[in-house]
């Protein structure tokens, strides 16, 4: 089997001017990601290699990076479904670098958290405390259900040519959570959040280029949730939205036996 | 609501110059053979709704493509929301000059 040749990105700010790139050769495994190429590389090869990576399956999206000019997760990206033995890896574009490929994606959270990304109800004390349940429809959850599955790895956000030429448009990643709260029939702050969209540098400035929709690893649609959105925007403004009817509060199941009896612990 | 609404007359404005435009080139090109002859387009000119007929093509083209100017600094200049009003304001007093003086133009040839 061929070695591969990774071209990674290094850049110290205390002593670089800009980044440069460095090769390594790393033997070739079957079945192995990038994350297990720069992992080599820290352990055989240069311990000063800063990444970022956690979980190793998908799940907490700290390995985002930009592998042979895409933004991806390290750990999501087999070197064979890359198709050659050359693996460029660069921080993600869009953010300042920290250190080699660890990108400071504090700019991500900020506009994340701009977007007040968690259900505001009148009755907040019932979130607060919940002594009932809010009834949710399967078509109610199904409107939103996709959204959820964001993991805030930024990938979107590097992807994105409008984040690129414009660093204070809201991005796909805090407008698609916008739509996910405003969606959902629990939330009574569409029009607190329709505000905070409606700005010069929000949700008008996306092209629709569906770069964010791409990249995103786990197959969700920001590029579709932000038309989503602006589909509501405009029939609010219009005047025409059919104001949706806020997720009545019900009581909880009632606790009863199990059907099949649960074998009580041997273990005292 | 503002910027949706913004960007709702900026669809409106693109459908109605497809239109306005569209019905100036069958009309100038297609149905009237003397196209390029003065006498043509002094008649028009002489016309009371022809002139408000490209009156309203002005003021479409021109809330149009402000508007596009409008989004394209605002992108590509990252300017911050205060400095937006002001960007406004210009964008606002020279539209309505630009208006002025193409309506003044024809009116004043009447």
């Amino acid at each position: 089997m061929q070695d591969l040749n990774f071209k990674v990105q290094r850049y110290n700010p205390d002593k670089d001017n800009s980044p440069h790139m460095q090769e390594f050769t790393v033997p070739f495994k079957k079945g192995m990601s990038v994350l297990d190429g720069l992992l080599y590389i820290k352990e055989n090869l240069d311990n000063t290699l800063a990444f970022r990576s956690s979980c190793r399956m998908g799940i907490c999206g700290s390995c985002g990076m930009l592998i042979n000019n895409l933004p991806r997760l390290a750990c999501h990206t087999p070197v064979e479904e890359l198709e050659t033995y050359k693996i460029e890896v660069k921080s993600l574009p869009n953010y300042p670098i920290i250190k080699d490929l660890v990108p400071k994606i504090d700019v991500l959270f900020e506009k994340h958290k701009s977007v007040k990304p968690y259900l505001i109800r009148e009755d907040n004390e019932n979130l607060e405390r919940p002594e009932t349940e809010l009834y949710q429809s399967v078509e109610q959850l199904d409107s939103f259900m996709q959204f959820s599955y964001c993991i805030k790895c930024g990938l979107c956000m590097s992807a994105c040519p409008t984040v690129a030429t414009d660093r204070l448009f809201l991005g796909p990643q805090p407008l698609a959570q916008g739509y996910r709260y405003c969606a959902d029939s629990r939330d009574e702050a569409g029009k607190e959040r329709f505000e905070i969209v409606d700005t010069p540098h929000g949700i008008w400035l996306c092209h629709m280029a569906g770069a964010c929709s791409e990249a995103c690893p786990k197959g969700l649609d920001p590029a579709f949730a932000i038309q989503l959105f602006k589909r509501m925007l405009v029939s609010q403004s219009l005047g025409i939205r059919k104001q949706p009817k806020s997720a009545p509060a019900i009581q909880p199941p009632k606790t009863s036996k199990p059907k099949i009896a649960v074998p009580e612990l041997t273990v005292k | 609501m503002k910027e949706t609404r913004l960007k709702i007359l900026q669809y409106v404005s693109g459908i109605a110059i497809f239109i306005v435009a569209g019905f100036h080139i069958l009309y100038s090109h297609f149905l009237k053979e003397d196209v390029t002859e003065w006498n043509s387009i002094a008649d028009r000119a002489a016309d009371n709704w022809w002139l408000a007929f490209y009156v309203l093509l002005l003021i479409f083209g021109l809330y149009h493509g402000l508007h596009g100017l409008r989004t394209i600094i605002l992108e590509y200049f990252s300017i911050s929301n205060s400095t937006v009003k002001v960007l406004d304001y210009v964008f606002i007093i020279a539209g309505l000059a630009i208006l002025g003086y193409g309506t003044y133009i024809p009116v004043e040839a009447l």
